[in-house]
C-alpha cells in the first residue's frame, strides 16, 4: 500500500525544521487508520514563494495536505484521516482551523502521461 | 477549494497582475458558484525559459474545484477566468488555456469542516466557513 501526502506551504509560514516532524506525523497517522506500514507513506513538500499564492484575493498563509490513499476507504475513516492531519498541523505549527486544506483522494489508475497532473 | 494553479512564463506577471488575478478569479467563482471567497486559492508556478510543460500554451489555468456542478457552468467558468487572466496579464488569448477537474466535495476538509456537494451547503455552513475565516 503506497499513500502519498503533498504538502503545499507558504513561504515563511512553515518553518523547515518542522517538516520532518510533520512528515513522520503523516506517515504515523496514515498507518494507524489506513493501516500498512509508515514506511509505505511518501510525503514532500513544496513552497509557493512568497507574492505567489493568494486566498480570497488577498495573501495567503494557508498550506494544503492532497493525499492519495488506496481506493475504495469509506467515508467516516477518510473524516477520521482529514481530522487527524488537522490535529497534527495545529499541534506543530499553531494553526487555525481556517489555515490547512486536507484532501484524502483516493489513488487514480497512472494518468496519461501527456495529460498535466491533476490537482486538488 | 477552488484551487487555481496558474502555470506562467518565468518573470511574465509581476506581483500586481498576480494580486488583480487572483481578486478577479474570487469574483468569478464566487459569482458563479456562491461560495465564500476565503475558500478561494489561487497560486502561480514560473516556467523557466526554454522548460517544456505539459501545456498547450505558455499560460495554463488548472482548476481544481468541487464535483457537481452543470457542464455548462464549469465551462462558462473556465471561459470567464481564462478571458481574465489574458485582459490582466496583457497577454493574446489564444496564449491562455485551461482546465477544471473536479473531486467529491467529501474528499476535502477545509476550515475544520468536510465541504458540502455544491448546493448543499445551508446557511450553517456559511455562518461557520465565516467564522473559521475571521478567526485566522
Amino acid at each position: 500500500m503506497i499513500i502519498i501526502f503533498n504538502c503545499t506551504v507558504q513561504e515563511g509560514a512553515i518553518p523547515h525544521d518542522l517538516r520532518p516532524r510533520l512528515a513522520a506525523g503523516l506517515a504515523r497517522i496514515s498507518a494507524q487508520i489506513l493501516g500498512g506500514s509508515p514506511d509505505d507513506v511518501s510525503v514532500t513538500f513544496t513552497e509557493i514563494p512568497y507574492g505567489f499564492g493568494f486566498r480570497g484575493g488577498a495573501l495567503s498563509t494557508t498550506s494544503t495536505v492532497r493525499g492519495r490513499i488506496p481506493p475504495g476507504c469509506d467515508q467516516p475513516t477518510r473524516v477520521r484521516l482529514m481530522q487527524a492531519i488537522l490535529e497534527l498541523w495545529q499541534e506543530h505549527t499553531g494553526c487555525g482551523d481556517d489555515e490547512l486544506v486536507v484532501s484524502a483522494r483516493d489513488r487514480q489508475p497512472d494518468a496519461d502521461p501527456l495529460s498535466p497532473p491533476v490537482i486538488d | 477549494m477552488p484551487n487555481y494553479r496558474c502555470t506562467i512564463p518565468q518573470g511574465s506577471v509581476n506581483f500586481e497582475r498576480r494580486q488583480q488575478i487572483a481578486r478577479a478569479f474570487t469574483d468569478i467563482h464566487c459569482g458563479s458558484t456562491g461560495a465564500p471567497r476565503s475558500f478561494v486559492h489561487v497560486s502561480f508556478w514560473e516556467t523557466e525559459p526554454g522548460a517544456k510543460t505539459a501545456f498547450a500554451t505558455p499560460y495554463y489555468v488548472d482548476g481544481a474545484n468541487r464535483a457537481g456542478r452543470p457542464q455548462a457552468v464549469k465551462e462558462q467558468l473556465l471561459s470567464d477566468l481564462t478571458a481574465a487572466f489574458a485582459s490582466i496579464a496583457g497577454v493574446h488569448p489564444g496564449q491562455v488555456s485551461g482546465r477544471i477537474t473536479e473531486n467529491p466535495a467529501s474528499w476535502t476538509m477545509e476550515g475544520g469542516f468536510v465541504l458540502p456537494e455544491p448546493g448543499q451547503e445551508g446557511p450553517e455552513w456559511y455562518a461557520a466557513a465565516e467564522a473559521a475565516a475571521a478567526a485566522d
